[in-house]
């Protein structure tokens, strides 16, 4: 460490201009860490916020929501098994809605999602107030509804629909598919998905899947229990979502890739800087330092560049969120920062290694019968 | 009290097919308080002696004891601990560490043994101070001359208080005035800390200072007749 400090404070321009590209690739990560992130919520939040553990789909959707339809009526059934606390149906159905309060009548894309009210999928409105069972014609919406001029109170039009809906209330960080979620009863929502006669297959209530709650489910044998069902974990499905895995895979590439680059570029980094002052190790060996000595110094010298170039990109990341556009997608939360943090800091320091099998390599003998 | 023994050592090298002697049947031993200095022509196994003295060579047949201890019975892994207790090195100019300043350069070798005592520090200033360099302490090795950052040489081998000080060639790219006060100076703390010290040379100019000198030629090591101490008279500082 002392070796370390001391050089760090004394060659200031050569580690700064390392640090400089330490905190590029921090930002960096950082920066997709969140897209990815916020990207991917923006595909799944509603879905995520659900406090479910398990979901039920019809056999053979692939956990898709929208290749799958089952009857209401399995909930009662599902309530009784043992390990499952509760359980509750729900429906989504991508559409256009119409502000008829507004004169302009501007269009928005939106997911529809029947659920029912009061069960454990409802979302806490942030303003307004909550579904009501006995006023079907009601909705909650997500607060990006706002942008768009939406208020409490406007009435909406279901593309396709004759039926008036009003907005009673606001929900925050609400989006399924990319596009703001509106949340009504399953029999509105039914209505709006299964219009055409004959289109909900003749099952009676259908639903697109039954979420459960319950830790300890077996889902393998409770799916065996019920007819024509998959059982899969709320991550699974989440994955089953339409693009999510393509989305979520893609900025996953492009980190790993990134963290690999990082890993490298200082790796080599440090290697020529070893290489540099072989004759200076040499010196220090034939004078009585260890290789664990010499060794130690490098990897404190990466750690501590690392660790303030990874602050550094951490404040600058916070920084550009500020001015990112509204609507990016942008999300990164602390446990995401801690993660990649650790991440970028082990993968530099695992770098350093080569530096100090290098060193272990450097021949004391360097010191002796050299004349400049 | 014999510091360091040579016995019977040589050492071959092996280059292809070739077997080239680097240093035939030296032996030499060298007691405390004792300043020896050894000459020859480059190539004359000059640095194989010293690397071996200093425990970085091991040679192929003889024994090096050095401070009771068979050089020959160390693990290799202990080799540079065993340094770091025994041996001062003193090695050629510009061999200072260039981000340490020049009281740091004494106490990176306390530092190599563990921690720096408040005692240490004190050890390394007053070795500073009997070399003259008490005003340099916080100056970097840029902004020393030739000599002052010899001196700290100097004052770093004797840092961990060792057995014996080897200096490689030290005067090398000094004049000739700088190159009379450091060994000068080698002399002066080897007496004055009952140290034994060798000193590898070219620069015949030196021996003045010297007990005993030893000539090196193509691997053998004579002691040099013509030598009497004092002989050449010293330049005075």
């Amino acid at each position: 460490m002392f070796l370390a400090i001391k050089e760090l404070k004394h060659s200031k321009l050569r580690f700064l201009l390392i640090g400089f590209i330490t905190v590029l690739i921090a930002w960096l990560v950082f920066i997709l860490a969140g897209l990815g992130n916020g990207l991917s919520n923006l595909s799944a939040a509603t879905f995520k916020n659900m406090d479910a553990d398990y979901v039920v789909f019809e056999e053979g959707s692939r956990n898709s929501m929208s290749r799958s339809i089952l009857s209401e009526s399995m909930i009662d059934q599902l309530k009784e098994q043992a390990d499952v606390k509760d359980a509750a149906g729900m429906g989504a159905t991508m559409t256009t809605v119409i502000n008829d309060t507004d004169v302009d009548e501007v269009k928005v894309d939106a997911a529809i999602i029947g659920i029912t009210p009061g069960s454990f999928l409802e979302p806490k409105v942030i303003e307004g107030r909550q579904l009501d069972a006995n006023n079907p014609l009601e909705v909650i919406a997500n607060d990006s509804l706002k942008d768009q001029g939406y208020k409490i109170g406007d009435t909406l039009k279901i593309e396709g629909s004759l039926e008036e809906l009003k907005i009673v209330g606001f929900v925050t960080n609400e989006t399924y598919n990319h596009i703001p979620s509106i949340f009504t009863t399953l029999d509105k929502w039914r209505a709006v998905q299964y219009a055409a006669p004959g289109s909900n297959k003749g099952i009676e209530d259908p639903v697109n899947a039954i979420m459960l709650q319950g830790e300890n489910i077996n889902a393998e044998n409770l799916s065996k229990s019920f007819d024509n069902t998959d059982i899969v974990t709320k991550a699974a499905a989440i994955q089953g979502l339409p693009g999510y895995k393509e989305e979520s895979g893609t900025i996953t590439l492009m980190l790993a890739f990134l963290l690999a680059i990082s890993a490298f570029v200082l790796g080599v980094f440090f290697y020529v800087l070893t290489l540099q002052k072989s004759n200076q190790f040499g010196i220090l060996k034939a004078i009585g330092a260890s290789n664990r000595f010499l060794g130690r110094s490098i990897v404190s010298q990466v750690f501590v560049l690392s660790l303030t170039s990874i602050i550094i990109g951490i404040l600058l990341t916070y920084g550009t969120a500020l001015i990112l556009p509204e609507g990016m997608p942008f999300m990164l939360d602390v446990r995401l920062v801690v993660i990649y943090s650790l991440l970028l800091l082990v993968i530099s320091t695992l770098g350093s290694l080569i530096s100090v099998r290098r060193i272990t390599k450097i021949d004391p003998l360097l010191a002796i019968g050299r004349v400049e | 009290m014999t510091i360091l023994e040579f016995k019977n050592v040589s050492k071959i090298y092996q280059q292809g097919e070739n077997e080239v002697h680097a240093l035939k049947n030296v032996s030499l031993s060298v007691d405390k308080g004792e300043f020896i200095a050894v000459i020859g022509p480059s190539g004359s196994g000059k640095s194989t002696f010293l690397s071996i003295a200093g425990a970085l060579l091991h040679a192929t047949e003889g024994d090096v004891i050095l401070n009771g201890i068979n050089l020959k019975d160390v693990k290799p892994k202990e080799l540079s601990k065993l340094r770091l207790k025994e041996i001062g090195f003193i090695l050629q100019t510009s061999n200072l560490v260039p981000y340490l300043n020049v009281l740091e350069q004494l106490l990176v070798v306390k530092k190599m043994a563990g921690k720096v005592t408040k005692a240490d520090k004190e050890y390394a200033k007053e070795l500073l101070q009997s070399l003259g360099l008490e005003k340099k302490m916080k100056k970097y090795p840029e902004h020393l001359s030739g000599g002052e950052r010899q001196r700290t040489a100097i004052a770093r081998a004797f840092m961990n208080d060792p057995s014996i000080i080897l200096a490689d060639e030290p005067t090398a790219s000094l004049d000739s005035r700088r190159a009379h006060e450091v060994v000068q100076l080698i002399a002066k703390e080897t007496k004055t800390r009952n140290k034994a010290a060798i000193m590898v040379t070219h620069d015949e100019r030196m021996l003045s200072y010297c007990d005993r000198v030893f000539r090196m030629e193509d691997g053998v090591l004579k002691p040099d007749e013509s030598f009497t101490k004092g002989k050449s008279q010293p330049v005075l500082v």
